[in-house]
Parts: C-alpha cells; structure tokens; sequence
C-alpha cells in the first residue's frame, strides 16, 4: 500500500530532512506545531500543520503517546516517521501505531523492544555466536551484585542502562571503590532519561575504534549492509564526527563484520534501516555493542557513498516494497565526512552554549551537504539539543575528503554563539586522525588542545578588544559627566565616588 | 569606522587628569601583553611584521575584521568592566585592557597576591543540582568531583578546580542554577 501522507513526529534538521524526501516521492506532510518553538524553521518545510502551539505540557509532545495517537487519527495520516531520538525507538509508541491503522516508519515493535531493552539483545547475540563484550546478560539489583560480577570480570567495567543509548546512563569504572557512587550516578540516570532504572555491567574495552555498520532489511526477510560508518571521535561517548568508509577496516574485516551485522538484524526479523554497533579492539577484534533501530543522525555519510537515500528506502519498506538493491551492488564510491556543529564552548568543556545565531553563513558545493533546522535570528534553547548544523562533505578519496572539510569549515559562519567549529579544525589537523590510527580516546588522549588558535588571530583579537575600550572611554568622555565641572559637586561625594572606582 | 576614530581627539587618562593617554594594553590570561599606540591606527604588527587591518560590517557576515586579504569574523561576546571576552573565528580569547598605569598597579598586586588564592566555582551552564558529593569544611584535591550538574538530559560531574578547603556551599539538591551562579567557594591551600 502506497503511503500519501506522513506525519512527522520531530523537529529540527531530521523533520526537514524527511520533509525533503517526502516531497521527491510526493507524500504530503504534516509537522506539528508546539508552544516550545511555535516559529520553528522545520515548520515551513511541512505541507500541512497540526497546531498545538497554544497547549502547555510539561511533557513534550514528541514524547507523548497518546497525545500523538489522537494528532495520528485527527490528521488522517497513512504513516508517521518519528526521526531519530524522542519516540524513535520506543516500542509502545510503534505498537500503538500498528493498532492505530498506520505505518510506523521503522522496524517492527518486537524488534525495537528486543533490541531497544540491551539485556535482551546481549542474549540474543549470544544464542546467535556474535561476539560480545564479557559481561552480563541480566540487569543488576544492586552495587554489591555489581561489585561482584566487576571482580570477577576485572576492571575497568563499564555500568550500562539497560534502556540506554546515545551515550546517556553510561559510567566506567576504574577501581572498586569507585563502584558504590557509579552505580547510583549510572541508575540514577538511566531512570531520568529512559524511565528505566535497571542496568548491567560489561568488561570496558579501553580505547576501542566505534565501528558501525548500516542495515537494510525488507519484509521479505532480504537483508543488506551498506557498509561501515567509523564513529570514534567522541565526547562523552556522544559523537562528533563520524566518516564513512573507515581507514581502519579492510575489505576482509568489511566483509566479516558486515555479515555479523546482518545476522544479528535477521535474527529479530528486522526490517527497514538500522544500525548496528561494534566496538573493535587494537588487534582487531570486534564485539558487538547494540542496534539501533532507526534512522541516525550520521546516515548522510552512507548516503554520500552509495548514493542512496535511506530514508526514501525506508518509507518504501513501509509500504512493503521489496528490496531492489542485493549486497553485491553495493558500491562504496569515495569518502564522506560529518561534522555536528553543536552550541557548545569547546573551551570550557563542551558545555552547551546558550544563545541565539545572529548570522550564519553555510559553506556550498556539489559535494557539500549542511543539514540544519536553524536559521539566523533562532535560539538555542536548553529545551533540547545543542545541535545546530551537520556539515557533510565528500571527497574521492579520504585525503580529498579530509581536505574539502577543512575547506568548508572555513566558509562556515556561525556568529552570536560558540560552536564546536575551531574544534573539527584541529581535529581535522591532527596527526593520528590524518593516519587514521585514532580512537575513541582520540580527545583525551592525542588533543593538546580543544581548538585551532593562532598568534595572529589573537592578536586580532586583542587589537578589536583594545578598539572597543577605546569606543567606550570616547563614549563616557563625550556623553556622560564633565569631569572639569567635577570639581563643583561635594568634594565628599566625589572622594566617595573616586574611592569606589 | 576605523577614519572616524582617527579624527577624534586624543584621549585623557580618565577622571580630572589632562595627561594624554599614549597606548592601551591587552593583557591576556597567560599575562602575554599587546600594545596599542593611541590615537588608534588601521595597522596591526604580528610577529615584527606590519599589516593593514580594518573592522568592516556588511549584511552577508555580520561584522569582521579584514587581514591580509583574509575575513575574520568577530564579535563581543562579554565585558566587564576592563575585561574583555572576544570571539574570533569561533574562538574565545580573554584580555584586561590595561593603560600603561593600570598596567603597572595590575602587575603589583598580581606579584603581592600570588600562591594564595580562592576558587568561586560557578555554574558553567544552567541546570539542576541532582547530588553534592561534598560538604563545608572538608579538604578537597583538585579534579576531585564536587557535585553533579544535570543540564541538557546529561548529568554532569562539576569537579573542584584547585586543592584546597571546601569553604562554603551556596546550593542545595533539587536546586536550580543559572549559568554564572555561584556554587561553592573552595580556599585554597591546606
């Protein structure tokens, strides 16, 4: 069955991105319009808008069930897509689809909660010989059971939300005595973000490349790859940069790897896109880490490369197409980059910058993609990511790649906000990524410094700094008091004033 | 812009005095100093070499400064006071700017001051205060985690930036903090 209209449940750079190529298919679509961001730049890519700019919630509707259920059934919609984060990989919110009568843009319910609950999927990866961390396959109760399957499998561990994902109820722990408050921290977390407190525990493989493979899985039981993404530029387990394909993997490894991922899919019967993890060690091995079962923020990369558009394959799964594409026509042509340009302050950590964008100039070219849902005059806001562009950049080969970034990122103009931009240059520079050696270590570890600085540029800047204390010494000078005339008011307020300055 | 500066008068060293003010000087972090001659010129030397430089402002880039031939975005992003906080090209750069008699008291009370110093540790970013892992009065080593910030869904280990006393705790758990709010006041030393 053809789908004609889809409802988006997402907002920023991913609801236009989907917006985009509903259009190319001529699917109609509707976003929805909240009280957070009423005049969101998403809203404008959307044919037909579902108003609810005038309701108050605490909770935000792109994480509310049943709110969504009834936009689903007022708005008539034969699909919804949820993007990536908020509801995309909540197995509730895609079973209540189904009974709704309308496709949910991603796997089946059972596959999402198979792999969505990491437990479950640690067991089904070993019913099914896949390599895993050493680790268990149950969620613990509490620190003491935790300290005890930590001195069994050796330190450093790290504590995972069973639930978890995108980086979140994540701690690694290095000693025992650091176990006890990690625990409380890595639960304490998990039940914030997932509504899931239960968590389990893993031998931490210490400074592994994050290597991950792309799936495409049909109805019909027909399952592809479409080759790695390597995602070992990370901050706090959150990615920053990823490419595709990875220097560290030969077509052999490729090719093992590749068939991992896709046994892996097949046994929850998946189907539509998705990705699974690996984490793979200095000797090369690999081991299974978790699936994700949607779309995900860095699939341009593999779109670059195999010219594909994953989400139109997605949507054409939906409507129960079969897949056209088998594994010996996928051709990995050249090299792609992805930069997250984040509001963050690299300076001081990568703490979220608030603010808004005064100006924004973007890069352009036929290799060159930006995907964003900003716009100048937009704020960034503390209600939800600090996301404000993905630049994406292609090259024949990873040096042209490496190269053509750096050149964009120059053209890249962000002003009224830090971002992670002098960031990427230095990264960019760096050796050990240049060779391709790095890992998720790489920012701890191989960075001397967070940013690209120069003499010169500081210079330029002490100069701007010294022109604008100048400006305002002529500013007080010319508008304020006249310090001649002074010499006529109370000399005690004037020793009072002069004490205080 | 830069012409307009030109043309005005030279400036005075401040309240009632009438000496003329020769240079400013940016001081930055690391007490590395940038002299300025005044009145102000369009020409700026970097590593004994002498360059044109011109602050300019169109629609397209907002304001930036051009050098050499090459555009450099610029804006202000903070100021206190003598203290200057600059993004250029994406990066952050802090100066005091000092005249040639600040400068010398500056470098007075720096040399008087040294070795004992106090930490406020402030909020870096808005959010809650989910955990203190400390109390007034106990010996912290620096790195060591004080209490945990939860901003933007990530919880956030705020550590202690020196060694030192934990001297007072201005927040309590559940609290909200803005960005800048003082968190703890850490004295340094034993």
């Amino acid at each position: 069955m053809a789908i004609k209209s889809l409802l988006i449940v997402n907002r920023g750079e991913i609801a236009i991105r989907i917006a985009r190529t509903c259009k190319k298919m001529g699917i109609e679509t509707w976003g929805i319009k909240t009280s957070n961001e009423p005049r969101a730049h998403y809203l404008s890519h959307m044919d037909k808008i579902y108003d609810m700019s005038d309701e108050f919630s605490d909770v935000l509707v792109f994480l509310d069930v049943e709110r969504l259920i009834t936009i689903v059934e007022e708005t008539g919609v034969d699909a919804v897509h949820p993007g990536y984060g908020f509801l995309s990989e909540n197995a509730y919110f895609a079973q209540r689809c189904v009974i709704a009568g309308v496709k949910f843009i991603g796997p089946t319910p059972d596959a999402i909660h198979k792999m969505g609950n990491k437990t479950v999927a640690r067991q089904i990866a070993t019913k099914n010989n896949i390599p895993l961390a050493s680790g268990t396959t149950h969620s613990i109760r509490d620190a003491e059971e935790a300290k005890e399957i930590a001195d069994k499998i050796g330190y450093p561990v790290i504590i995972k939300a069973a639930s978890g994902g995108g980086g979140r109820g994540m701690r690694i722990i290095h000693k025992a005595e650091e176990l006890a408050q990690m625990f409380r921290l890595a639960t304490n977390e998990a039940e914030k973000a997932f509504n899931d407190p239960s968590v389990f525990i893993e031998k931490y493989i210490q400074n592994p490349k994050h290597i991950e493979f792309q799936i495409l899985a049909d109805k019909f039981g027909n399952t592809i790859h479409l080759g790695e993404r390597e995602c070992s530029i990370q901050r706090k387990h959150q990615k920053l940069l990823e490419e595709a394909p990875s220097p560290a993997l030969t077509e052999e490894l490729r090719k093992t790897m590749g068939e991992i991922a896709i046994k892996i899919s097949q046994a929850v019967k998946y189907e539509s896109a998705g990705t699974v993890e690996f984490l793979l060690d200095q000797s090369n091995n690999f081991y299974f880490m978790e699936m994700n079962t949607r779309i995900q923020v860095e699939h341009p990369v593999t779109e670059f490369i195999t010219g594909l558009d994953l989400i139109e394959q997605q949507i054409r799964i939906a409507q129960g197409e079969e897949l056209k594409l088998k594994q010996e026509d996928v051709k990995l042509n050249g090299w792609a980059i992805e930069c997250r340009i984040n509001a963050e302050d690299v300076q001081a950590g990568f703490s979220p910058y608030l603010g808004t964008i005064e100006k924004m100039v973007q890069p352009t070219g036929d290799n060159i993609r930006v995907d964003s849902g900003i716009v100048e005059g937009d704020t960034i806001s503390p209600n939800f990511d600090s996301m404000v562009a993905k630049l994406i950049v292609w090259g024949a080969d990873r040096n042209e790649a490496i190269r053509e970034t750096k050149k964009a990122l120059a053209k890249f103009w962000i002003k009224g906000l830090k971002t992670t931009i002098p960031f990427f240059k230095i990264v960019l520079e760096n050796e050990s990524f240049r060779c391709g050696t790095f890992n998720t270590g790489f920012i701890e570890n191989e960075l001397e410094s967070m940013h690209d600085t120069s003499e010169e540029e500081e210079a330029l800047a002490a100069w701007f700094a010294a022109l604008k204390y100048a400006e305002e010494r002529e500013k007080e000078e010319t508008n304020q008091v006249d310090f001649e005339q002074g010499k006529n008011i109370n000399p005690w307020v004037l020793n009072k004033r002069l004490k205080s300055f | 812009m830069l012409l307009e500066l030109k043309e005005k008068r030279t400036m005075k060293l401040g309240w009632s005095s009438k000496k003329e003010l020769k240079k400013l000087i940016a001081v930055n972090p690391g007490r590395k100093k940038f002299e300025f001659p005044l009145p102000f010129t369009d020409e700026l030397k970097v590593n004994g070499k002498t360059s044109e430089i011109t602050l300019k402002t169109d629609d397209k880039f907002g304001t930036y400064l051009l050098y050499k031939g090459k555009k450099f975005p610029v804006e202000l992003l903070y100021k206190n006071q003598n203290r200057y906080e600059v993004l250029l090209n994406g990066v952050s750069y802090f100066f005091t700017i000092e005249t040639p008699t600040s400068y010398k008291r500056m470098k007075f009370l720096s040399s008087k001051s040294d070795g004992n110093k106090n930490e406020n540790l402030e909020a870096p970013m808005p959010g809650k205060i989910v955990e203190l892992l400390t109390e007034e009065g106990r010996e912290v080593r620096a790195g060591e985690p004080l209490l945990i910030l939860e901003a933007m869904k990530m919880q956030n280990e705020i550590q202690a930036p020196i060694s030192g006393k934990v001297k007072k705790i201005h927040v309590k758990t559940g609290q909200n903090v803005l960005k800048d709010d003082l968190m703890v006041e850490i004295h340094a030393g034993k």
